[in-house]
């Protein structure tokens, strides 16, 4: 064939593999207000930089070569904020971005250059599931499925992030689940089959939002990280989550200059935490205003309230904050909470991210419903975590901290250093329940039956909870001001670099399962 | 419009309710204080919405998981 044939050719058949599932399901996708795969691709990465891997690949089943363009699935490398990227990116145009053959193929090479070359891996996640009839029968079972030992195995050598975009069933769910990050578009469903499946496997009708909705995962399951109302907020999301991470984990997350005004928030920390011991506050505004201007970048902020799990910058450095929120039950943390809690620091130990814990409890949650939650395995499972960890953690005691949940908020030796302001008061138990416990007898609370008494015996057991006791015990290193909150932590940041690794840590939760 | 509703987090008693019925909230705002093991505890908008039905009264008993306030969301 001439040349010019072979670039007639050539140019023929990439116009037909770009054209995707065809303009009238692309119009629908317009008129729907959803991008297409291709201009997500386009969205998430540097102008120009993508070099797709695998444009011209197709179905091989018999009949489905000319309707397959690329497979379904878009795979190739591309630069986030000028770093590499793998990316997989589903084309429910075609045939419903099922698994098959060749695209499984394409998803364990984004994979493998992945983890051979320490770049980050990108899933731009919407997807039926395995494709039909391909997988059907033993022969496709046997063909098809279960030929990858290490495609589930998870151990966080590079950061996954993914995005939930729409219909997700199969491959995009499991892939968001194993993710370290996964956002979800609201009106998107992620759950193991679709609603028709389930309808009709059950003979009931079932709601696709209760089956597989935003607010399931981001109040319930806690499988997401975080909700958004458009595609674009999605992705915008995954580039700022990755902007906290190294490319993989035998190196230290990238350092931002610090903004300006960033130490004025600071120092009127103080005004944020009411007087009164009885009263709330939002942990949040606390960590907001130490933190860098505009660094504040929460994670499942509507799972587990009582706990708060962000990514944060001090002084340009990455940092993991961990703190309860008396906004929610007082901050007294549940089963939720220790879950979050426990993969936040999963996230931040594999990525050499060190930790810094703002505390503020009255204890764990305790009760029927706590104990049916499985309370006492998820409370040890986060203190296990919590001693495994190996970057450095650093806590501030603003308040209450009272009981295991002492601990587990690393007290003690469980941090490198811990700081206390003037209001913190520890204690096994809050005074209040403490003088019944002693004091009091059964069905009777000792505040009603003789509430003088009640006052003198609370008193004595307030005064033995004073910071000025936990650091005569040496329990804290230092007692601060609130204003001071953020240079302790920049000078306890640099105090405890990992010096002999170049900030590495041991990673010894990166394969801890992603969800439990 | 959905009927979005609002749960308390915990067992106690109302203490305080600074809304009304057709106030425009946006999640995360104040809807009522309980007062539960001797802290006063806010039940927040879970989403932007308008207040529709309150389903306790002040000094009332609630429990955890109770609907406390239906917003029109």
């Amino acid at each position: 064939m001439a040349h010019d044939d072979l670039q007639d050719e050539y140019k023929k058949r990439r116009a037909r593999a770009l054209a995707m599932g065809g303009e009238a399901k692309l119009e629908r996708r317009r008129n729907a207000g959803v991008l297409n795969v291709r201009e997500r691709i386009d969205y998430l990465l540097d102008a120009g930089t993508f070099i797709e891997s695998g444009l011209f690949a197709t179905s091989l089943y018999p009949g489905d070569k000319d309707k397959t363009p690329a497979d379904g699935k878009i795979t190739g490398y591309g630069r986030i904020d000028g770093r590499e990227a793998a990316i997989v990116a589903n084309d429910f145009t075609v045939k419903g971005a099922s698994s098959a053959g060749t695209n499984m193929k394409k998803i364990s090479h984004m994979q493998r250059t992945s983890k051979e070359r320490g770049i980050p891996m990108v899933y731009l996640g919407e997807s039926s599931g395995a494709r039909i009839p391909d997988n059907m029968g033993a022969i496709g079972m046997g063909t098809l499925l279960g030929g990858n030992a290490s495609q589930y195995a998870r151990l966080r050598e590079c950061p996954w992030a993914s995005a939930i975009l729409g219909m997700s069933y199969g491959s995009a769910t499991w892939y968001g689940c194993m993710a370290d990050f996964n956002v979800m578009r609201k009106g998107s469903i992620m759950a193991v089959s679709s609603e028709r499946l389930v309808s009709m496997a059950i003979g009931e009708k079932v709601d696709p939002e209760e089956l597989g909705g935003w607010r399931l995962h981001s109040d319930v399951t806690g499988l997401i990280d975080m909700a958004v109302d458009t595609d674009e907020e999605a992705i915008d999301a995954i580039k700022s989550f990755l902007s906290y991470m190294p490319s993989h984990n035998e190196e230290m997350p990238p350092l931002k200059a610090v903004p300006n005004g960033s130490d004025d928030s600071a120092r009127d920390v103080a005004s944020l935490v009411p007087e009164s011991r009885t009263q709330v506050y939002d942990m949040r505004k606390v960590i907001r205003a130490v933190v860098d201007k505009d660094s504040y970048f929460e994670l499942k902020p509507r799972f587990g309230r009582t706990a708060v799990t962000a990514l944060a910058r001090i002084d340009g450095q990455v940092v993991g904050i961990v703190g309860n929120n008396p906004l929610s039950k007082a901050g007294a943390m549940d089963a939720m909470a220790c879950d979050k809690i426990t993969s936040f620091m999963v996230l931040c130990d594999s990525y050499n991210i060190p930790l810094a814990f703002f505390v503020d409890n009255p204890g764990f949650v305790i009760g029927l419903e706590a104990e049916r939650q499985k309370a006492p395995g998820k409370i040890i499972n986060f203190m296990n975590a919590l001693q495994l960890v190996t970057v450095p953690k650093l806590t501030i005691m603003l308040r209450k901290n009272y009981g295991q949940a002492y601990i587990n908020m690393a007290g003690g030796q469980n941090a490198a250093d811990v700081a206390a302001w003037l209001t913190a008061e520890v204690s096994f138990m809050d005074p209040t329940f403490a003088v019944n416990v002693v004091h009091g007898s059964e069905g009777t609370r000792l505040e009603e039956s003789d509430p003088e008494r009640f006052k003198r015996e609370f008193e004595t057991f307030q005064k033995d909870n004073s910071v000025w006791d936990l650091a005569a015990t040496y329990a804290v290193q230092q007692i601060i001001p609130p204003e001071e909150t953020r240079t302790w932590l920049i000078r306890m940041l640099d105090v405890h670099r990992n010096r002999r690794t170049g900030g590495l840590g041991q990673h010894r939760l990166h394969n801890w399962p992603t969800s439990y | 419009m959905a009927r979005e509703e609002v749960e308390s987090e915990v067992t106690g008693t109302v203490w305080k309710i600074e809304t009304k019925v057709g106030d425009k909230v946006a999640e995360g705002d104040v809807l009522m204080i309980i007062e539960s093991m001797k802290m006063e505890i806010p039940v927040l908008a879970t989403e932007d919405g308008t207040i529709a039905e309150f389903q306790v009264e002040e000094k009332e008993p609630v429990a955890e998981g109770q609907t406390v306030v239906v917003l029109e969301t």
